[in-house]
C-alpha cells in the first residue's frame, strides 16, 4: 500500500518537473526595455529650441505630437529623414518636434539646411539630460503624444512598415 | 620606460576619475560602484553600465551620481530606473518576484524526504 502511494508520488513530482521544464523552455524570452507608452511627456519648461527661443511648456498637453530623437552624428537618423519628410506632408495637422541630441548648433542646422527640415522646431538637448528623463537610449526614437500622454514609443528608425504597423491607428 | 608609462596612464585614469565624481565621498563612491555593477545597460542588452562604453550607461552613471549627491537612497534609485526601464535594468533578482523559482525545489526536496522517511519507517522487515 505505501510502496504504491510512493511510486505514484514520485511519478506526479516527476511529470510535474518535465512539465514546468517544457513550458519554460518554450516560454518566448521577452525581456526587454519597457517603452514609455503610457506616461505623461516631461515638462519642457526652460527648454529652448535650436535657434535659442523657450519652448512654451504647454505645447505637448493638447492634441498629436510627433516627437523625434535626431543627431547630425546619427546615421540611422539620416536614412529615416525623408520618411519624417513623407509624414509632415502627408498629416499636415500633426506637429513634429525634434529633440536635437547630443549635438552642436552649427552641425545640426547644417543638417537641416541639407536635408530639409520636417520639425516646426527642433529641441536643443545637447547634454541629453532632458532626453534621459524622456526614457531615450540614443537616436533615433519616436514618440507619438496625445494630449500630453506618449501613446506609442518606438526604439530605433520609423519606415512605411513601422507606421503602419505601430502609428496608423491612431490617425 | 615601461613602469614610467604604466604609472602615467594610472595617474591619468585616477584624475579622470576623481573630476568625473567629483561631489562623492569614499561611500558615496562605493556606493555609485554597487548600483552601477547592479543596472543594466538599457543599449546593449547584455552586461552592467559599469561595463558598458555605450553613451547611455556613462549618461546613467554620472545621472545616479548626481542622485546620490541629491541624498537618494539605493532603493530609490533602483526604484526610478525601473520607473523608467522596466524591470528588466535591475540585475539584481528580488525572491519574492520569483518565489516559485525558490520555493518549488525546497518543497520537492522536503516531500521527498518525508515520503522516503515514512516510507523506511513503516516498510515491513
Amino acid at each position: 500500500m505505501m510502496e504504491r502511494l510512493f511510486k505514484t508520488i514520485f511519478l506526479v513530482i516527476f511529470s510535474l518537473l518535465i512539465i514546468s521544464m517544457i513550458v519554460v523552455l518554450n516560454t518566448p524570452k521577452t525581456a526587454s526595455i519597457q517603452t514609455q507608452d503610457g506616461k505623461t511627456f516631461p515638462d519642457t519648461t526652460n527648454l529652448r529650441q535650436l535657434n535659442g527661443e523657450l519652448i512654451n511648456p504647454f505645447e505637448f498637453d493638447k492634441g498629436k505630437i510627433l516627437v523625434n530623437i535626431w543627431a547630425s552624428w546619427c546615421i540611422t537618423c539620416l536614412v529615416e529623414h525623408p520618411f519624417l519628410e513623407k509624414i509632415s506632408e502627408k498629416y499636415p495637422d500633426l506637429k513634429l518636434v525634434g529633440i536635437n541630441y547630443k549635438d552642436t548648433i552649427s552641425k545640426a542646422n547644417n543638417y537641416l539646411e541639407k536635408n530639409g527640415d520636417p520639425f516646426v522646431y527642433s529641441i536643443f538637448d545637447n547634454t541629453g539630460s532632458f532626453a534621459l528623463k524622456l526614457g531615450v537610449t540614443g537616436a533615433p526614437e519616436t514618440f507619438l503624444i496625445i494630449d500630453g500622454i506618449i501613446v506609442e514609443h518606438r526604439i530605433g528608425e520609423v519606415n512605411q512598415v513601422i507606421w503602419e504597423q505601430d502609428f496608423e491607428i491612431f490617425f | 620606460m615601461k613602469y614610467f608609462f604604466s604609472l602615467i596612464l594610472l595617474l591619468t585614469l585616477i584624475c579622470q576619475t576623481s573630476q568625473l565624481y567629483e561631489g562623492l565621498s569614499d561611500d558615496q563612491l562605493e556606493r555609485l560602484e554597487h548600483l552601477s555593477e547592479n543596472i543594466r545597460c538599457p543599449k546593449c542588452s547584455y552586461g552592467n553600465i559599469n561595463s558598458s562604453n555605450a553613451q547611455i550607461s556613462k549618461d546613467l552613471k554620472e545621472e545616479i551620481a548626481q542622485l546620490i549627491i541629491e541624498g537618494y537612497k539605493d532603493d530609490d534609485i533602483f526604484e526610478i530606473m525601473e520607473d523608467r526601464y522596466g524591470n528588466y535594468i535591475n540585475l539584481q533578482t528580488k525572491p519574492k518576484d520569483n518565489l516559485v523559482l525558490y520555493l518549488l525545489p525546497l518543497a520537492i526536496l522536503v516531500i521527498s524526504i518525508l515520503f522516503v522517511t515514512i516510507y523506511t519507517i513503516k516498510k515491513p522487515k
